[in-house]
């Protein structure tokens, strides 16, 4: 049941979030538009509203990707990335998992103490305690290695955390039927816990994808050169090169977030759910 | 002995120090039907799960087949189990479901296939061989839980409120289907409920337990025509039995309303021998409104007005104040009573029960 | 018996987690602490000496970490209106837009799929003197700013762009506050006449407010954790005016190798970002106490 001047205003408010929403957008519009033009074609084009339009299909719309993908380490560096989150997606998962499933779900010595402290962990910001990480790589000889970059980020309170709090709600009869069907703990773990909780499995691996794609300090630490870098250091590798034009620099970043856009995407659902139960994350 | 043996098996729990099964001494028969019952909280889920081993016992012995089995491993003790929730594997099939154990234990592939198939027949689950649980409805899911039970073929076949989660109807069915795989498979069952029915419905033998503390064992007959105690006479048998405080002057019972009954002459005079107050039981069934039993202890007739009633289609149940007490009579449906009626009835003196009003312990009569 | 192999599992799967806590975060922990009253230097570590509150005075002292610190708490300043408002501000419109609700929810959050990184390259380029912002406000007569190129542009541009690029994740975090408030409230405030203002003030902001306390906090946070933009943009320049606390600890700790200068820093902005955790969830955790406030005040 809507009046005609209801509707009248539900127009003109979608009208003005439309042209808000075009302002808002315009850095993301002009780097799209921009990244398939040569350096000569974005200035020029910079003072009309031609700068938020891309330019002609022809031969050489796609040189700037072309460029960067042949000329530049570009492919390596997200080939490296993908690599390093596939493996602590696979150690967090059962690190951290293993870990939630005890505090759930198995009575040992203070357990409920050690929850506590997990809980006291997910406060204190890892800004702190880089500099030592830096220095217990470099002591151990691991800087500029993927081990290196890997150990100190596979324990993470707050998947611990998590993965707790949806464990804890397992049935425990569940488990008992197992133990009757001779699964033992370790298989119940990996055939049972984790396939029941594939909602929270694929949380921890978003936000572990997320966090390796999107880190810049701790790689930008570890690696010293070349060949290891992950996209994030590797594209401003890249752009900080003189040889570098704009237009290729806009191609580098718009393929840069194309991962994050296909994950976020398809898992909209579990980061949503994820922001909401951990919180302050994503900070 | 017996092919499972309980000695003395108590359960202290540490943090609370309280015992919640106490000196549990049982003997079953290879082959036998059981059924421990009791109300929520009187330890016979614990003692199920001992039996398990899911719970440690904390004192006495646990013998299985001649082995003691107190510190053996769940899975190494030969048993199955049917769980309240059915605890399916969410993420299996059906087929899958009833395989699991099988494959862990490593049985060849081929034989495997004609267990599950076995299973899924006997069980009918055909159809929804390749559903998960949840597409499947509570009978369904009882059934594959009952299914992954007996592909095991292990001996001992424990069930923990196995029907509890559905609804009436099919209650009764599966009740039926239970205890035909029980004839068919022959298993040494032991199955918890809460529900007396189930009990003398499918059960050889009841254990009645309360506050961690066994009532009474044996057949369904013997705890419903001799009940040890007053909780074992009114936990089993529907509408419940009813309670009265009496006193026997001569031959004759006196209620606390002053209502007399003629006690039969034996009866009369073994009450005689017993010290303390008494507590009068009968059955609903035993208080009788017919003409036949109104002529034969016509002398003894009493009159009530009807508070209540409850009409269940092939019997009533009236209720109504005597003897200082609601009294409930279960009679027949062609004697139509209705709220306010003056009713004439007559209790049967063959058909009661003494208790002691203190200790509440029955006193046993021999009826001549 | 069952309880010793339950607690031997029980460690077992805890313990590759143990392990690693120990390793990269207690250990890291306690020798922050235990370095921060030193004077340890990672390139000749025998010299160290225990110096006691030295470090702290010598922070509190020094220039540099003073202005990363009003920096940083400027930056606090003008980016959790910005972003905290902005984003409760597009919840409230796309949740009463009655069209083109899908676009607009993925339009304002598409910069959060952006990583600082990105959003820092990006923006340089927008933000150069010859750059295409420069370009639009001509249009609108505006003359040319220096933006990230001048001591007192560069912070408040990079809050402009934090804004920018994190708001739509507290949008969606609204929107489903928003989504969770039960309808028969606005149908009963229509019934008791209540004008669109009113149901507002009185419904919707009440409802929201807890969600609101944990976004505010969410985003002060994350401010103070401030420390990408700067690296890749300004290098913390010009003169020291993109200068952060965490830019700082960075700097001297595995820049300038003074791990125990960089300790004591760390620890400072430790307390300060535990406290607002802290806060947070003590204000954000007590929902039914608040329920109750709320009664006694009605009476």
């Amino acid at each position: 049941m809507k009046t005609k001047k209801q509707k009248r205003n539900n127009w003109i408010l979608v009208i003005i979030m439309l042209i808000a929403s075009l302002f808002f957008l315009f850095p993301v519009i002009w780097m799209l538009a921009n990244s398939f033009k040569t350096d000569a074609a974005i200035t020029s084009d910079m003072n009309s509203m031609a700068a938020f339009i891309p330019p002609a299909l022809d031969g050489s719309f796609f040189d700037n990707y072309i460029t960067v993908l042949t000329n530049t380490s570009f492919v390596r560096y997200m080939t490296n990335t993908l690599v390093y989150a596939a493996v602590l997606i696979i150690l967090s998962i059962i690190v951290n998992g293993l870990a939630g499933y005890a505090l759930a779900k198995i009575n040992f010595p203070f357990r409920e103490r050690w929850l506590m402290i997990i809980m006291l962990l997910m406060i204190v910001p890892m800004e702190t305690i880089i500099t030592i990480h830096f220095l217990f790589i470099g002591k151990l000889g691991l800087l500029n290695t993927v081990l290196g970059y890997i150990l100190p980020m596979i324990v993470n309170p707050f998947n611990i955390f998590l993965f707790r709090q949806v464990f804890i709600s397992l049935p425990d009869e569940v488990y008992e039927a197992a133990q009757l069907d001779h699964c033992s703990p370790l298989k119940y773990f990996f055939t049972m816990v984790l396939p029941m909780s594939k909602s929270v499995v694929a949380t921890v691996s978003v936000f572990t994808f997320l966090n390796v794609w999107n880190d810049y300090l701790w790689p930008s630490l570890v690696f010293t050169s070349g060949d290891l870098l992950t996209a994030q250091i590797g594209l401003n590798a890249i752009t900080s090169n003189e040889n570098t034009t704009m237009g290729q620099t806009l191609a580098v970043i718009t393929m840069v977030t194309i991962p994050v856009i296909i994950i976020y995407s398809f898992f909209s659902k579990q980061i949503v759910e994820g922001v909401v139960s951990t919180g302050s994350k994503e900070g | 002995m017996g092919f499972i043996e309980l000695k003395n098996v108590c359960k202290i729990y540490d943090k609370t120090n309280k015992n919640a099964v106490t000196d549990f001494n049982l003997s079953i028969e290879e082959k036998e039907f059981i059924a421990f019952v009791g109300p929520s909280g009187c330890g016979k889920s614990t003692t199920l799960r001992m039996i398990a081993g899911f719970e440690d016992i904390s004192s006495g012995e646990l013998y299985i087949d001649g082995t003691k089995m107190n510190e053996v491993a769940p899975m190494d003790r030969g048993i199955s189990m049917v769980f309240q929730n059915y605890a399916l594997y969410p993420h299996m099939t059906v087929e899958k479901n009833i395989s699991y154990g099988l494959k862990n234990m490593k049985v060849p592939a081929d034989e495997i296939q004609k267990k599950v198939d076995w299973a899924v027949d006997i069980l009918g689950l055909q159809e929804y061989r390749y559903r998960k649980p949840k597409n499947l409805s509570g009978g369904q899911r009882q059934r594959v839980a009952l299914g992954r039970a007996i592909v095991k073929n292990q001996k001992v076949f424990l069930m923990d409120e196995p029907l509890s989660n559905l609804d009436a109807k099919l209650r009764v069915s599966m009740r039926n289907e239970i205890s035909k795989l029980h004839r068919q498979l022959g298993s040494t069952t032991i199955y918890v409920t809460h529900d007396q029915v189930e009990a003398m419905t499918m059960a050889d033998r009841i254990v009645i337990m309360k506050d961690g503390v066994v009532q009474q064992v044996g057949e369904p007959m013997e705890l419903y025509e001799h009940p040890a105690n007053k909780f074992v006479a009114g936990f089993i048998g529907s509408p419940q039995m009813n309670f009265y405080p009496v006193e026997v002057k001569g031959k004759e019972l006196v209620f606390e309303d002053n209502s007399k009954v003629t006690l039969l002459d034996s009866v009369a005079d073994q009450l005689k021998a017993h010290k303390g107050k008494l507590l009068m039981g009968i059955r609903g069934e035993d208080i009788k409104l017919d003409a036949q039993n109104m002529d034969l202890y016509n002398k003894d007739k009493q009159k009530a007005v009807v508070d209540n009633t409850e009409v269940m289609g092939n019997e009533n149940n009236l209720y109504f104040e005597f003897g200082g007490v609601t009294t409930v009579a279960r009679v027949s449906k062609y004697e139509v009573s209705k709220i306010g009626d003056s009713i004439e009835f007559v209790l049967m003196p063959h058909k009661m029960h003494f208790f002691d009003a203190e200790t509440e312990k029955a006193i046993e009569l021999q009826y001549e | 018996m069952k309880k010793r192999a339950e607690a031997i599992r029980g460690m077992a799967f805890f313990g590759p987690a143990l392990v690693l806590l120990t390793v990269f975060l207690f250990l890291p922990m306690i020798l922050t602490l235990v370095f921060s009253f030193t004077d340890f230097f990672a390139l000749n570590p025998k010299l160290t000496h225990f110096v006691g509150l030295d470090n702290f005075a010598q922070i509190l002292k020094d220039e540099y970490f003073r202005k990363a610190f009003i920096n940083t708490v400027c930056f606090v300043i003008i980016i959790v209106p910005l972003q905290g408002l902005g984003a409760l501000g597009l919840a409230l419109l796309i949740n009463k837009a009655a069209y083109c609700k899908k676009y607009f929810k993925v339009a304002f959050f598409l910069p959060v799929v952006m990583s600082l990184a990105v959003v820092s390259t990006l923006w340089m380029q927008i933000y150069s003197p010859e750059g295409i912002l420069n370009s639009i406000l001509s249009n609108f007569g505006i003359a040319a700013q220096p933006f990230i190129h001048s001591a007192s542009q560069a912070l408040p541009s990079i809050a402009i762009m934090s804004a920018w690029q994190g708001v739509g994740y507290q949008m969606i975090i609204f929107l489903g506050g928003l989504q969770a408030i039960n309808p028969a409230l606005y149908e009963a405030a229509d019934m008791d006449h209540a004008t669109g203002w009113q149901k507002f003030k009185d419904i919707t902001l009440p409802e929201l407010k807890p969600l609101c306390i944990f976004v505010f906090i969410t985003i002060t946070i994350g401010a103070f954790r401030m420390l990408v933009q700067p690296m890749v943009m300004t290098g913390g320049g010009p003169s020291y005016s993109t200068y952060t606390m965490v830019y700082d600890i960075y700097e001297t700790g595995t820049v300038n190798w003074e791990i125990g200068l960089a300790s004591s820093m760390a620890i400072i902005f430790a307390i300060f970002v535990m406290i607002l955790t802290i806060i947070q969830t003590i204000l954000t955790s007590d929902k039914e106490g608040e329920n109750e406030n709320k009664k006694a005040k009605k009476k």
